[in-house]
């Protein structure tokens, strides 16, 4: 199937991120302007190509520099692919959708700071990033992408240098991500030493003709690399510690996206489309659960005792991966059950329902620091009189995370909860006690919002223009979703994990139906 | 024969780690990385490298190898270690420029002066 649509998902951020510093030079309003431009087009074409693939069922293939990927004479492919299937379609339809939002917040939020050229290349370089893991099929370019994804995040925690805490941070985020791509680049390495080939679809084949011992180890050292970019649990202190130091936009991105794109959506698209075949799925499966049990317990549990309200959103973060770590280990443990494919279903449903009330999330966040200028929960008391449309939209983000029955965080949870008890009862108790402590910790706050006004809160008022706007679209976002839950999952999400669990289809696309 | 390139990565890649988690300066901390990165380096670009017919291998260039009839190494490790090192030179860069603004703000190159965030 062609795949056109492919490369201007590329080309439109990149030419746009470049010539940023030229543009800029026109003056403050012209750089936003381009910034929105430049992401509203990309939007465009990200929908476009959900739509296209989600309409076909199929696989869009997009082969660079010649028109098939199979080398002349010969029948394996020897060229770079990109290959899209139905769930990473999603992911570039919540990419494209949460970075636009994030430039159209950055207008108004970001308009004390200085250095602003960079910050937008920067923010779009992000986004270029996890759009091309998102649509890669090719194991080294997807490397490639996600350095270019990683440096630009760390470069955009450190944004703000003058204060110690982004310094720190983006120290602390820059050294773990850094070990965790060198250990994928030596998996990478490992498995081309082996089998010659780079490409994720003729991989999957040869490793289904012969699995070896070095291609399992290839595999733990990807699990490895990317559950530290994830932020699971034994290794999440860089999450909480570098998302709260950014400036608020990008922790909307860095906690919707980055850990998503470049942690879960990573590891289920090598676990399914190269490994489906040659490993035991339950082991791998039970590895994974038992990782997701530990994360949703710490990031949760954690979250409670927070009084730093953006530290709070972080392990509230580590908390909802963990739902997700848990919906894609029951979907390999039970791989092949319809159990699977719901608890795959779910973990792909959670993931884009979590980036949308995440960054709402952080999106409010952002907000109350610009009016109040503190983030500390003691001092937040009484915004509810003040900032009541802010409160309100954050009462819905807090309730949708929660899984309150009529948002969108229900659907997604409740197939989780239910692929998760029907799997392991066990699993669907410890997955229920997670989100008790999750809402302990959104009560908090909201009891905090909704308490006597402190006398800070009583000048503070809502946020106005650019900055109210993607809050707005973001809750009514999540207000849609939550009526339509059952027509969502079984037309997009059931379908998404169907085509996942697919190899054949993605192998097939690749060669070409040979 | 005994494979000398993959014993020489396979240590720089333990030197590497040994200095991540042993040293505490911050510049040590950034060339440790580096060194796990040569390390990959040294054993993806040894992949390419093989002896057919008991003869050394030329470079991977492709005018006149006709006539020239003698192996070539992989030229595909070649290039994908190019990338890397390009990848790697930008990760060593925003590394140093972050080092030098925490020594404006601390100091000291101290690891352990970073500890005002609570993990």
């Amino acid at each position: 199937m062609n795949g056109e649509m492919l490369s201007y998902l590329i080309i439109v951020p990149l030419f746009g991120a470049f010539s940023m510093p030229i543009v800029s030079l026109a003056g403050r309003r012209a750089r936003g302007a381009w910034a929105l431009l430049i992401s509203g087009t990309t939007l465009a074409v990200g929908s476009a190509l959900f739509y296209s693939v989600w309409k076909s069922g199929g696989v869009f293939l997009y082969t660079l520099g010649a028109k098939s990927p199979l080398g002349q004479g010969v029948n394996f492919p020897i060229r770079i692919v990109w290959e899209v299937d139905l769930f990473g379609a999603i992911m570039v339809l919540m990419v494209t959708l949460v970075s636009f939002l994030a430039v159209l917040y950055s207008l108004s939020y970001m308009k004390h700071d200085t250095g602003l050229d960079k910050y937008y290349t920067l923010i779009i370089i992000l986004e270029l990033g996890m759009l091309g893991i998102a649509i890669t099929g090719d194991l080294f370019n997807f490397y490639v992408f996600l350095e270019i994804m990683s440096i630009a995040s760390y470069a955009l925690v450190a944004f703000r240098n003058d204060t110690w805490e982004g310094i720190e941070a983006g120290i602390k985020y820059m050294f773990v991500g850094s070990i965790a791509s060198s250990l994928i680049l030596l998996g990478i390495a490992l498995l081309y030493g082996e089998y010659g080939t780079l490409t994720m679809g003729y991989l999957a084949v040869k490793l289904t003709q012969n699995p070896t011992v070095v291609g399992k180890v290839a595999l733990a050292l990807f699990i490895a690399g990317l559950l530290f970019k994830s932020g699971a649990s034994p290794v999440h202190m860089w999450l909480t510690d570098a998302h709260p130091a950014a400036p608020s936009s990008i922790s909307a991105m860095l906690s919707g996206l980055v850990i998503k794109i470049g942690g879960i959506y990573a590891l289920t698209r090598i676990l399914f489309s190269i490994y489906e075949n040659s490993v035991n799925m339950k082991a791998v499966g039970w590895i994974i659960i038992i990782f997701a049990c530990i994360t949703l317990i710490v990031g949760n549990t954690m979250a409670v005792i927070q009084t730093d309200m953006k530290r709070l959103l972080a392990y509230s973060s580590v908390g909802q991966i963990g739902y997700i770590l848990l919906g894609l280990g029951i979907g390999l443990a039970a791989y092949g059950s319809q159990t699977g494919e719901i608890a795959l279903a779910g973990a792909i449903y959670h993931t884009f329902n979590h980036a949308l009330m995440k960054a709402l999330l952080f999106l409010i966040a952002g907000a109350v620091i610009h009016q109040l200028g503190t983030r500390n929960l003691n001092e937040l008391s009484g915004l509810a009189k003040t900032m009541p449309k802010t409160t309100f939209t954050f009462l819905i983000g807090a309730a949708a995370i929660i899984g309150m029955p009529p948002l969108n965080g229900f659907a997604s949870k409740w197939l989780i909860y239910e692929s998760s008890a029907v799997f392991n009862p066990l699993l669907g108790a410890i997955a229920i006690i997670g989100t008790a402590f999750c809402t302990a910790a959104y009560i908090r706050v909201l009891y905090t919002f909704f308490g006597r006004p402190s006398e800070r809160a009583m000048e503070a008022k809502d946020p106005e223009g650019t900055m109210l706007w993607p809050i707005i679209i973001l809750t009514v976002a999540i207000i849609v979703m939550g009526l339509f839950p059952w027509q969502i999952s079984d037309k997009v999400m059931i379908p998404a994990a169907k085509a996942l669990e697919n190899q054949m289809a993605y192998v097939s696309a690749l060669l070409g139906g040979a | 024969m005994i494979q000398f390139q993959f014993i020489t990565a396979f240590l720089l890649v333990v030197l590497g780690i040994y200095a991540f988690l042993a040293k505490r300066n911050l510049l040590k901390l950034v060339l440790a990385l580096d060194i796990i990165d040569s390390g990959i380096h040294l054993l993806l670009i040894s992949l390419g490298y093989r002896i057919e017919l008991n003869e050394i291998p030329t470079a991977p260039i492709y005018t006149g190898y006709e006539t020239l009839k003698s192996p070539m190494v992989g030229p595909l490790p070649q290039a994908l270690v190019l990338t890397s090192i390009v990848i790697g030179v930008c990760v060593l860069a925003l590394a140093v420029a972050l080092t030098i603004n925490a020594y404006r703000h601390y100091g000291t190159l101290d690891v352990r002066a970073l500890r005002r965030l609570r993990g």
